[in-house]
C-alpha cells in the first residue's frame, strides 16, 4: 500500500466521520432553517467522497455524478427554503 | 463584457483544436492546454487596445481583484478555525446596516455573493427598496462598526463599481 | 526515470491538496457542532465547505491531469462558487423571516426596526387576508404579496 492510496483512505474516514457529525446537527436541530443547513453540508460531503471514490478507482466517469449532485444539491436547498418562507409568512 | 466572452470563446476553441491534433504539438495534458489558453487569451487582450480602451484597463484590476478576493478567503477561513478549534468564542456577532451605492441587479448580487463568500460576513437580508443591506458580521474591531462599514466599501464595493461602469 | 518523477510529484501535491480540502471541511463540521446559533454557524460552514470542496475536487483535477476532467472539475467548481452564497442567502433570510432567535451577546442595534418592520407588515397581511375572507369568502391572493 503505498502512501497515497494511505492518504485516500485516511481522507475517506474523516469525511465519513463528518457525514456523521452532520448527521447529529441534522437530527437535533432545533428550528428547520438549521436541518436545511446540514443538508447542505450533507451534498457537499458527499461530492467530495465521490471526488475522492473516483481518484480510488481510477474510472473517470464518476465525476458527471458530482456535476449532477452539486446541481441538485443547490435546487433541493433552495426550494426546501422557499417552501418554509412561503407557509409561515 | 461582451469582448471577454468573445475572446474566452476564441481561446477555448483554438486551445481544443491545438491540443487535439494527430501528431500531437504538446503532450497532452491539463498543465499544457491551460498554458495554451492563457498564452491565446493574453495575445487576444493586448490587442484589444486598438479597439477597446476599456477593457484593455479593465482586465489588470479583474486580476488583482480576483487576488486580493482569494486571499480574504484563505485569511479569514483560517481566523474561523482558530475560533472553532479553541474552546473559548473571540467573537462578537453584530447586524450591521451597510448602505449601498451599487445600484443594478447583477451588482448587488455580486456584491451579496462576495460579502457572504468573505468569511465573518453574512448577508442577510436586503431592505424593500434596495437601499440597504443587512450584513450579519462575526468580528468587529473595538466594537468599531462604522470601521467595518468603510473597510467593505473601499474593498469591494469601489473595486466592484470600477469594474462595472 | 524522469516520467517516474512526474507521477509522484503528481500525486504528492494532490494529496496536499486533498489533506487540506478535507482538514477545511472537519473544521466546518465541528463549528456546525459547536456554534450556539444559526446565523453564526451558516456563516461558519458556507464558506468552509466550499473551499474544502473546491480543494478536493482541484486535486483530483491534478492527479488526473487530463483536460476534459479538468473542464469537468473547473466546471463544478465555479458551480458551487456562484451556488453556495446564493443558498446561504435564501436560507437566512428564510431564517430572518421566520424569526429564528439570535445569540444573546448579538449587537442588533441596527436591526431591531427592519424586524419590527416586518412584523408590522406580516400582521398587516394577516388582517387583511382574514378582511378578504370575510368579504369574498374565497382565501385568495394574499399570500403573494411578500
Amino acid at each position: 500500500m503505498s502512501l497515497f492510496q494511505i492518504t485516500l483512505t485516511i481522507a475517506m474516514a474523516v469525511l465519513s466521520l463528518c457525514l456523521l457529525l452532520t448527521a447529529i446537527r441534522f437530527a437535533i436541530g432545533p428550528t428547520l432553517p438549521d436541518r436545511i443547513t446540514a443538508f447542505d453540508l450533507i451534498v457537499a460531503n458527499v461530492i467530495g467522497i465521490i471526488a475522492i471514490y473516483t481518484e480510488f478507482t481510477g474510472n473517470e466517469d464518476f465525476i458527471d455524478v458530482a456535476i449532477i449532485l452539486s446541481v441538485f444539491g443547490f435546487l433541493g436547498s433552495v426550494t426546501f427554503a422557499y417552501y418554509i418562507m412561503k407557509i409561515n409568512v | 463584457m461582451k469582448t471577454f466572452y468573445l475572446h474566452s470563446a476564441i481561446a477555448f476553441v483554438s486551445a481544443y483544436l491545438i491540443t487535439h491534433q494527430d501528431p500531437p504539438p504538446l503532450p497532452y495534458n491539463a498543465f499544457s492546454t491551460a498554458f495554451v489558453f492563457l498564452v491565446i487569451f493574453w495575445i487576444l487582450w493586448s490587442t484589444s487596445w486598438f479597439y477597446n480602451k476599456p477593457y484593455f484597463r479593465k482586465m489588470p484590476k479583474a486580476l488583482f481583484f480576483a487576488v486580493f478576493f482569494i486571499k480574504e478567503l484563505l485569511v479569514a477561513n483560517i481566523k474561523i478555525a482558530y475560533d472553532i478549534l479553541t474552546p473559548r468564542y473571540y467573537m462578537r456577532p453584530t447586524v450591521i446596516a451597510l448602505p449601498l451605492s451599487v445600484k443594478t441587479d447583477l451588482e448587488i448580487t455580486l456584491l451579496a455573493c462576495m460579502i457572504t463568500l468573505t468569511p465573518g460576513t453574512l448577508s442577510i437580508d436586503v431592505s424593500e427598496n434596495r437601499k440597504i443591506l443587512y450584513v450579519h458580521a462575526l468580528y468587529v474591531k473595538n466594537n468599531d462598526v462604522e470601521l467595518l462599514k468603510q473597510y467593505i466599501k473601499n474593498g469591494f464595493e469601489r473595486r466592484l463599481l470600477e469594474l462595472t461602469t | 526515470m524522469g516520467v517516474i518523477e512526474v507521477e509522484q510529484i503528481k500525486e504528492v501535491v494532490s494529496c496536499v491538496f486533498i489533506l487540506a480540502g478535507v482538514i477545511f471541511m472537519l473544521i466546518s463540521t465541528i463549528g456546525l457542532l459547536r456554534f450556539p446559533d444559526f446565523y453564526i454557524r451558516m456563516s461558519a460552514i458556507t464558506k468552509g465547505a466550499s473551499l474544502g470542496v473546491g480543494l478536493i475536487l482541484l486535486g483530483l483535477g491534478i492527479y488526473f491531469n487530463q483536460p476534459d476532467i479538468m473542464l469537468k472539475v473547473l466546471a463544478i467548481i465555479t458551480f458551487i462558487f456562484i451556488t453556495a452564497p446564493v443558498a446561504a442567502h435564501v436560507i437566512s433570510r428564510t431564517a430572518v423571516r421566520n424569526h429564528s432567535p439570535f445569540w444573546n451577546k448579538t449587537n442588533l442595534k441596527e436591526f431591531e426596526e427592519y424586524q419590527e418592520k416586518l412584523h408590522l407588515d406580516k400582521i398587516k397581511n394577516h388582517d387583511r387576508y382574514r378582511e378578504e375572507q370575510k368579504t369574498e369568502k374565497k382565501p385568495s391572493g394574499a399570500g403573494d404579496n411578500v
